[in-house]
């Protein structure tokens, strides 16, 4: 090896490269992988929401074209007749903008009636204070959840005082009862509060299944067929027409997500894995000319007391030093590409992608281990050198 | 020291090569004997045998009191390690490890430290004459000074015999005079047993006994006398 260092070299970078390559291709996987699975962590997963739709066939002597309409009642069907797959069935109901105030200040803000699993559905963090309760609900209280922000405008300066005031909204008083950050920006009230002040009909937008850890994708699509079954059947349209209600299943999409991350895990280790042998297969080539170029020095330890176990671990420590070393130099160049990636682009789904300490590790198995396998026929061959080569002249 | 008893060995092959017909031989401790013969005589087949290189079909081989025969791998490098001292033609030194570590290299396969095995080394070296050669490559020294690296190697283990392979094949006359009386003082000074495989005549006649082999058989020492 040390006397042909240009072809060393040569071929030396075909196992970087393929280091490289594995390491780059999986960082980014992971980088993926992590930013999906920061999503799949919450609750708002596991939910699948259903709107009113069109029908497009005609069923039981009525015409395609037909507005189906949520009601009210169909929470409470829903709720019953599905009480074992569904952890809880809510609505929500979204009002006007309209002016929130003190006796010294107001906000415009639009108001949205929610059940208590909206906390969770809607990933909200309680600051202050407690969320809308089943006893608001009952009781049709009049009570409120505020945003950081609005808390901040009407309860100055930091709006910690908030929870336990009162705020007029549409005439009414309303008792302050939490204040949350998240996403949006509106205000929460029980849903049948917000119920009373919509108009005198009972359709309601949007109905959200809340489930509790679903983790099959035939069990969500089951759920959800059989949910479209009881609206067909309240609601009078063919159960086979897919337009009579809308139906968002996150749940399905979430898990058919993690299933192609999981494939697109093992895919990116066999593309690293396959563009790495092609760098140990030239490795393993150059250990064949390397023993062919050495058999009479192999002969020579030979005769002069190598045990043949010496020659074989000699051939092979060899193939695993240049296998490594090479390699190491594929993972520098490959952390530094995913550093840049993390660091320069600032995409979140590069935010992951860097090379860990758990990677490094099994990186560096797999390049022993290639290293191994890379010397191990010329090894063998090696092996096969008698003693008696030292007496041939060169 | 060294004691063969009708060895056979044969050659497979299309046409099987009968090419040692029952040698018997018997070289004294502290002997120096060479080997002459010309080629095809079975002279290399005879040094492959003694130097534990090679199998033999038939008879008995006693190095140094232990029988020497069908020997798995491990055990024929060990005993080649400990026993046997090589010297060959062609020096046979590896060409990228400097004098000290070519002469180091039978303690590394007997497990010696590194700071033992080339303290060691040097003192050899320093035998040789050769202690300001210590750190060269071989490309770096001349003809007799790598055949004295070689003996320096050959003699690091203590080996219960040197074997030599025309040793002064590839040297001028004035070094092989040089390499032949290191041997000789090897011989009489270390009580070293010298076994030199050679067909140069000047050679044989430094050494203590010639041993002439000619179509696989020893040629008796009576029988040369009335050839000649």
């Amino acid at each position: 090896m040390r006397h042909n260092k240009l072809r060393t070299a040569l071929t030396g970078l075909s196992v970087a490269w393929g280091i490289f390559m594995l390491i780059t291709l999986v960082s980014v996987a992971n980088g993926i992988t992590r930013s999906f699975a920061e999503d799949m962590q919450n609750s708002s997963n596991q939910k699948i929401s259903v709107w009113g739709g069109v029908t497009t066939k005609p069923y039981h002597g009525y015409r395609e074209g037909r507005d189906i309409r949520l009601k009210d009642s169909d929470i409470s069907i829903i709720n019953r007749e599905h009480k074992n797959t569904i952890k809880e069935v809510s609505s929500e109901l979204s009002g006007k903008q309209s002016g929130v105030s003190t006796n010294k200040t107001y906000v415009t803000a639009g108001y949205t009636g929610v059940f208590p699993s909206a906390l969770g559905l809607n990933q909200l963090e309680i600051v202050n204070g407690r969320f809308i309760s089943d006893k608001d609900l009952d009781n049709n209280a009049k009570v409120m959840v505020l945003p950081e922000e609005y808390a901040e405008q009407l309860f100055p300066p930091d709006g910690r005082n908030a929870v336990g005031q009162r705020v007029n909204c549409a005439g009414l008083s309303f008792l302050v009862v939490g204040v949350y950050k998240g996403r949006f920006r509106t205000i929460y009230i029980p849903y049948t509060t917000a119920r009373i002040f919509a108009s005198g009909d009972n359709d309601i937008d949007e109905i959200i299944l809340h489930l509790n850890d679903v983790s099959e994708i035939t069990e969500a699509d089951g759920i959800e067929k059989s949910v479209r079954n009881t609206l067909a059947a309240t609601h009078d349209f063919d159960p086979e027409d897919n337009s009579g209600v809308w139906i968002w299943n996150a749940i399905s999409q979430a898990l058919t997500v993690q299933s192609a991350i999981g494939i697109l895990n093992i895919g990116v280790w066999v593309l690293g894995l396959l563009t790495l042998l092609s760098g140990i297969i030239g490795i393993s080539n150059i250990m064949f000319v390397s023993v062919k170029e050495r058999t009479h020095e192999i002969g020579i330890r030979r005769a002069i007391g190598a045990k043949p176990m010496k020659i074989l671990t000699q051939i092979l420590v060899e193939a695993i030093v240049i296998t490594t070393l090479f390699g190491y130099i594929g993972i520098v160049m490959g952390t530094a590409l995913t550093e840049l990636l993390a660091s320069g682009i600032g995409d979140s789904m590069f935010e992951g992608a860097r090379v860990d300490l758990a990677m490094a590790a099994q990186v560096t198995v797999v390049l022993i281990v290639a290293g191994a396998m890379a010397g191990l026929f010329p090894a063998l061959k090696a092996l096969k050198v008698k003693p008696v080569e030292a007496l041939r002249d060169e | 020291m060294i004691k063969l008893t009708d060895i056979n060995k044969t050659y497979p092959g299309a046409v099987p090569l009968h090419v040692l017909k029952g040698i018997n031989l018997h070289v004294k401790k502290g002997e120096l004997v060479s080997i002459m013969g010309a080629s095809g005589s079975g002279k290399s087949t005879l040094l492959n045998i003694l130097g534990i290189l090679d199998n033999y079909d038939s008879g008995e081989y006693l190095l140094d009191g232990t029988l020497i025969k069908d020997l798995s791998e491990n055990r024929a490098a060990e005993y080649r390690n400990r026993m046997i001292g090589f010297v060959f033609q062609s020096f046979n030194l590896i060409n990228y490890k400097n004098a000290v570590e070519n002469v180091a290299l039978p303690l590394f396969y007997q497990g010696v430290s590194r700071r033992k095995r080339n303290l060691l080394a040097m003192e050899q070296l320093e035998k040789m004459g050769l202690a300001d050669r210590s750190h060269h490559l071989p490309g770096e020294l001349s003809g007799g000074q790598k055949q004295r690296v070689a003996i320096a190697r050959a003699m690091i283990t203590n080996p219960s015999i040197i074997l030599a392979d025309e040793p002064t094949g590839a040297l001028d006359s004035t070094t092989s005079r040089d390499v032949m009386e290191l041997f000789r003082q090897l011989n009489r000074q270390e009580g070293k047993t010298i076994v030199i495989v050679t067909h140069d005549p000047g050679v044989g006649k430094q050494c203590d006994r010639i041993i002439r082999i000619s179509d696989g058989l020893i040629i008796p020492d009576n029988s040369i006398i009335t050839s000649n």
